[in-house]
């Protein structure tokens, strides 16, 4: 699907024009109230992205350089919410969680995606209810499995870790010990998301041409080499995307961590961004808060403008 | 891992193959059918996702086996399906439920209004100031919710406006807003101008033509964004947790948090609320599943 949207729309994008063209010029257009009408018909949507996004944002830059709490808005400090954010442990503590989470986040879910797709892309017996029930860790709201998953681990005498002590090993404190902890989350992350990159590589994979592997079948190539050669490099642009929007929504996660661990245990599983509502709503240290939001959003942009320069690259040279 | 089987099973279809073409035997129709799904393969297929499907549904499994169960903590609801009577009759649940609903459908319908023109917008106008809205609508994306939401929580707060269902719709739509406007744009972008050409020369005007031409043929599209906005108002918890405040006020993924006593949790309770969060979602995917298609989201990121 993804590949099929794109590939009409990318010739006509080339030859856009950069500056408006005056409408009288323009093939087959209304003649008059065309610029007020796009501005009319963007005005609801901008005015709430102004509201919901830039004043925010926008606050959020002047909230960081002051030294205010949920009463006072305090006074100018300049940069020490910064220093103090990266120069405390905490901090890399977090980021390094977040790098963690992040990383196993997008490539579990990718590697567990694609292969639920490619075994649903082929003729299967309940193919369409496989899909259905697949896609129910994604559907089910997160509030609704962190509950299932601490009933399942969360406790010593939990069902999963007692059938550990049947074999006669010690229950594991799979969200009391800090490593066991990280794992978990990382896996219950990659549990919720790999349906959708099962969405994702499911609609590349319908754009694959059949004759492909016709041709490879024909000249000897085996299934691993079908698929390292045609299957990998033909979804390769719509698998960058999926990592973008995954890398975005990993780095984003508040409810998978927060409802599973609340960031422990001592701050293990803590993220950046569970460590900026921390400081802001628990600590009552709002500009330290807010400063480590802000670096998150701007390692995010910096990180998507990357991404997506490279993506439209990639996908140039396609 | 599924690939050295598979790989097997083509290997030796591919031989099953080539004997039915040499005895020459069967009609054309059963050869093709051999070639392109191999019934072997077929089951090597079905037992993995099986298997996968299986480990992947045990905790959505223990949520409704729990759920049905009669209640065993405290008096009463001692039979089948006690535990969601009970959650209902006896907690705030169905205030939470209601909550979620208004904030869900609120959401839904005013993220379509929102996003539709400006997604007609986004796919037929052609300038440098559309092309930065473009970019900015991405950049929105990769904005962490926690960064919006600390300076709003004081901007509300001031306002009065905390603890209120409407700060969290303003809020919810507006973070909906650039996807789905996007993901309008990518729907927009396959009706074809030529159409809307046909209306203007019999004197229909831009504004005209987006509602009776683009509009009206873009039902899937506008069903796909329906969707997407109603799963992310109804799972969504953040907001929630730090504008709603008063227990009546509360939807349902910051409800269920309630369960939690310092020492016991009423797991019957949980999976009894759970087991009716789960509900509209499922709903929704089992009946319009065809109409919801994230390639939609990847295909306007890759277009632009």
């Amino acid at each position: 699907m993804s590949t099929q949207t794109s590939a009409p729309t990318k010739p006509k994008n080339k030859q856009r024009p950069l500056v408006l063209v005056p409408h009288e010029h323009r093939k087959g257009g209304p003649v008059r109230g065309e610029r007020l009408t796009y501005l009319v018909l963007s005005a609801p949507g901008l005015l709430l992205l102004l509201l919901v996004f830039a004043y925010p944002v926008i606050f959020a830059a002047w909230q960081s350089i002051h030294d205010g709490n949920l009463i006072d808005t305090g006074s100018f400090i300049g940069l020490e919410n910064y220093t103090d954010a990266l120069t405390s442990a905490d901090f890399w503590r977090a980021t390094r969680f977040t790098l963690i989470f992040t990383f196993v986040g997008v490539f579990g879910s990718w590697i567990l995606g694609l292969a639920a797709a490619l075994l649903l892309t082929q003729k299967t017996p309940a193919r369409t209810l496989f899909k259905v029930l697949l896609l129910l860790p994604w559907i089910v709201p997160v509030a609704v499995s962190a509950m299932a998953w601490s009933y399942l681990l969360g406790t010593p005498t939990s069902p999963i870790p007692q059938l550990f002590t049947v074999f006669g090993m010690q229950a594991p404190l799979f969200l009391a010990n800090p490593t066991l902890a990280v794992i978990t989350v990382c896996i219950f992350k990659v549990w919720i998301s790999f349906p959708f990159m099962m969405l994702m590589s499911s609609s590349a994979l319908a754009a694959v041409d059949p004759g492909l592997y016709e041709a490879a079948a024909v000249d000897g190539a085996s299934r691993w080499q079908q698929f390292s050669h045609i299957t990998l490099p033909v979804i390769r642009p719509a698998t960058l995307i999926s990592w973008v929007l995954m890398v975005i929504f990993c780095v984003n996660d508040f409810p998978t961590i927060y409802l599973l661990t609340g960031g422990g245990p001592v701050n293990a599983t803590t993220s950046l961004v569970v460590l900026a509502y921390a400081k802001v709503f628990l600590n009552n240290e709002i500009g330290e808060g807010v400063a480590i939001a802000f670096l998150t959003t701007a390692a995010l942009f910096v990180l998507s403008i990357f991404l997506f320069r490279f993506i439209k690259k990639a996908s140039v040279a396609e | 891992m599924t690939e050295p089987q598979t790989e097997t099973a083509v290997q030796t279809e591919t031989a099953v193959h080539t004997e039915l073409v040499t005895l020459g035997s069967t009609s054309g129709r059963f050869q093709r059918a051999a070639a392109s799904d191999p019934r072997r393969g077929q089951w090597w297929r079905f037992l993995a996702l099986l298997i996968i499907t299986a480990i992947v549904l045990i905790p959505i499994a223990v949520v409704v086996l729990i759920a049905v169960q009669p209640r065993t903590l405290g008096e009463g609801y001692s039979y089948p399906f006690g535990n969601i009577a009970f959650v209902l009759q006896e907690t705030n649940a169905d205030y939470w439920l209601e909550n979620s609903l208004i904030v869900t459908l609120a959401n839904t319908l005013l993220a379509v209004v929102v996003a539709a023109p400006a997604g007609y917008v986004l796919s037929r106008a052609r300038s440098k100031l559309v092309a930065g809205y473009s970019v900015s609508l991405f950049m929105i994306q990769a904005v962490p919710v926690i960064t919006i939401a600390i300076p709003l929580f004081f901007l509300f707060a001031a306002l009065g406006a905390v603890d209120t269902l409407g700060a969290v719709i303003v809020i919810y739509v507006g973070s909906t807003v650039a996807v789905a406007t996007w993901m309008m744009s990518a729907y927009f972008d396959t009706i074809p101008t030529s159409l809307e050409e046909a209306a203007w020369i019999d004197g229909a005007s831009r504004f005209g033509s987006f509602l009776n031409i683009v509009l009206r043929n873009s039902l899937p599209g506008i069903l796909s964004v329906a969707i997407f906005s109603f799963l992310l108002s109804w799972n969504e918890f953040l907001i929630a947790l730090i504008f709603l405040r008063s227990t009546e006020n509360y939807t349902s993924p910051v409800g269920i948090l309630t369960f939690f006593q310092q020492f016991t949790t009423d797991w019957g309770g949980v999976m009894g609320l759970a087991v009716l969060m789960m509900i509209p979602p499922v709903l929704i995917f089992a009946f319009l599943n065809r109409y919801f298609s994230v390639g939609g989201i990847g295909g306007s990121l890759a277009g632009r």
